[in-house]
């Protein structure tokens, strides 16, 4: 079963402001879904169609079988949500708000006392368990805010900007978390994040948004595909043989040429060995998440500046009629 | 009841007792009064001097009021006329405390938003939230009502060697108008509360639910206004009626979108 559907999913706010676009996809268990795109381009609103706290001026949603902006209730009880606005109460001790929070859930008081005992351990805050949540850092509430969206074990996971405030060891830990949850566990993980680099460690599959627009969904490799077809291959030798296709890049020594698959390098490199050529280093350059993002944003900029500019131009030349 | 809802209820009155200046704020105006104006109105009547005009003026009074001696008439008067008053002042300001800052104070603080993620209906968070503030305003009353009693009993013994008998208005007040009031209160409170931005913005509109109660005051003490049981009765029923009908009103007109703005 799909635990995530999203079908041509939109939200226009009253102001008229068009958050989210006609959004579709669907998310297998176990999948880290990286919901991908700068501030304001529609994440956090499509975390809140997703939890039912929006409802969908067009297009539907489902989160484990359950349309969430009709019984957001119910839904709420298989998802956890960890976002820069849910907040936990400062008069309470860390263990306080999670037994709390287990309460309102509805697990026993005994099951509740184990589970948070083992997320505060998983996540390193054993020893802050005592304090109140006034006293903790911002790392330290961004760490307990996890272990508070998984107190029930739930079965979909939104993060929205999860690693933010987090020095890199506690990043690295939350990641590995995060990581084995979904394999371990098979929990579906839908993470928001601008920070390109973090969600490329993390996810196994991403959607680029832009301006409440998915530009692409993928694997990294679909991804780089999708953006490259013909990948750039970097050969460092001596003696290049001339008739091979490659051409001087940069430096010294440095050749490129241009592949479709890494299938192709063993028989390149056999033809500048056989050629009299000397290989130093063999290296296939991947565009990187970030590369692909900024390559997608402004390819949609451009068609949507050719798109406009014959109406520029026409309502321009309108203008000179009515002035001549 | 729901374990989730009973576990917000907990959660909200820790979150007042905990907070020194709620509770001291929730506290302050119960003493003065149930302790000082009572204790101050019983020293004044029983060394107020016997004069003429006021037996005269006290003779107007129906014959029921009258007491074995003018010191236990006027004392009776105020224990049985004017106190009860207050036991409308005390809810009112113990349930828009507590009231806003269950749910404004949530807002404010940005954990509403996370108790939405939660598997309790929008329904089931303001049944918590209202009979949190519902259940403080009625205990802080109740302990007030045991306090004040306490301590209008042993200044008229001390000083009289007498006890008051309670009339008929203390329970209609007590079990009927009190607890009426404090829904209105609440209600109110908590359908202002999706506008509101602050707790202070949101106990400001508490503030006009206290001026009726205090022309009640004015008219019990300069005698315009003697209320008498039936009215009290009639006033309470209405009271609760109106409560019913706010609290059947207050969560059908909220959305996740309006409580997340």
């Amino acid at each position: 079963m799909q635990t995530i559907i999203l079908q041509n999913l939109s939200k226009t706010y009253s102001g008229g402001r068009q958050a989210v676009r006609q959004i579709s996809l669907a998310l297998d268990p176990g999948e880290v879904y990286g919901f991908l795109g700068p501030n304001g381009a529609g994440k956090t609103t499509t975390v809140k169609l997703l939890n039912g706290t929006l409802t969908p001026s067009g297009g539907s949603c489902r989160v484990y079988g359950i349309d969430p902006s009709a019984e957001p209730a119910k839904a709420h009880a298989h998802t956890g949500v960890v976002t820069e606005h849910a907040q936990m109460y400062d008069n309470l001790t860390g263990i306080e708000n999670l037994l709390f929070y287990a309460s309102v859930f509805g697990l026993s008081p005994s099951d509740s006392r184990t589970r948070a005992a083992a997320l505060l351990r998983q996540l390193d805050l054993k020893d802050a368990a005592d304090k109140k949540l006034s006293a903790y850092s911002t790392g330290m509430r961004q760490r307990l805010s996890l272990a508070r969206a998984l107190i029930h074990r739930p079965e979909v996971l939104f993060l929205d900007e999860p690693t933010s405030g987090l020095d890199p060891e506690s990043a690295q830990n939350v990641n590995q978390m995060i990581r084995d949850l979904a394999e371990t566990e098979g929990i579906t993980v839908f993470l928001c994040t601008h920070q390109l680099r973090y969600a490329q460690e993390v996810c196994t599959r991403y959607g680029l948004i832009d301006e409440g627009r998915l530009l692409a969904s993928g694997t990294l490799h679909e991804l780089q595909k999708a953006i490259m077809p013909e990948l750039p291959l970097i050969v460092r030798a001596e003696h290049m043989p001339h008739r091979l296709p490659f051409q001087q890049a940069g430096g010294e020594n440095i050749y490129q040429a241009s592949i479709r698959t890494e299938d192709e390098i063993p028989s390149l490199v056999r033809q500048i060995i056989e050629g009299g050529g000397d290989v130093y280093s063999v290296e296939v350059k991947h565009p990187s998440l970030e590369e692909i993002y900024f390559t997608l944003t402004r390819d949609r900029k451009r068609t949507e500046n050719a798109e406009k500019t014959p109406g520029i131009q026409q309502a321009r030349e309108e203008g000179k009629e009515r002035t001549i | 009841m729901n374990h989730a809802i009973t576990a917000v209820i907990k959660k909200d009155f820790r979150g007042i007792t905990a907070n020194r200046r709620l509770f001291l704020s929730l506290l302050i105006v119960p003493i003065v009064l149930t302790v000082f104006l009572p204790g101050m109105f019983i020293t004044i009547a029983h060394f107020m001097p016997e004069d003429e005009d006021l037996q005269m003026l006290l003779e107007l009074l129906p014959r029921s009021s009258w007491a074995s001696t003018m010191e236990l008439t006027v004392t009776g008067l105020i224990f049985n006329n004017i106190l009860p008053v207050f036991f409308l002042m005390i809810p009112i300001m113990a349930s828009s405390i507590m009231a806003a800052s269950s749910f404004v104070g949530e807002k404010e603080k940005h954990t509403l938003e996370t108790l939405l993620y939660s598997p309790l209906t929008l329904g089931q968070i303001f049944q918590a939230k209202i009979l949190a503030s519902f259940l403080m305003s009625m205990t802080v009353s109740l302990i007030s009502f045991v306090v004040m009693l306490t301590v209008v009993e042993l200044e008229v013994f001390l000083l009289m060697g007498t006890l008051l008998l309670p009339s008929a208005n203390w329970p209609v007040i007590l079990l009927l108008l009190s607890p009426a009031v404090s829904m209105i209160a609440v209600t109110l409170i908590v359908r202002g509360s999706a506008k509101a931005q602050s707790v202070e913005e949101s106990q400001q509109g508490a503030v006009f639910m206290i001026i009726p109660v205090l022309l009640l005051i004015v008219g019990q003490f300069t005698g315009v206004l003697l209320v008498s049981l039936w009215i009290l009765l009639g006033l309470s029923l209405l009271c609760v009626l109106l409560a019913l009908f706010l609290l059947k009103k207050a969560a059908g007109r909220f959305t996740y979108e309006m409580l997340l703005q």
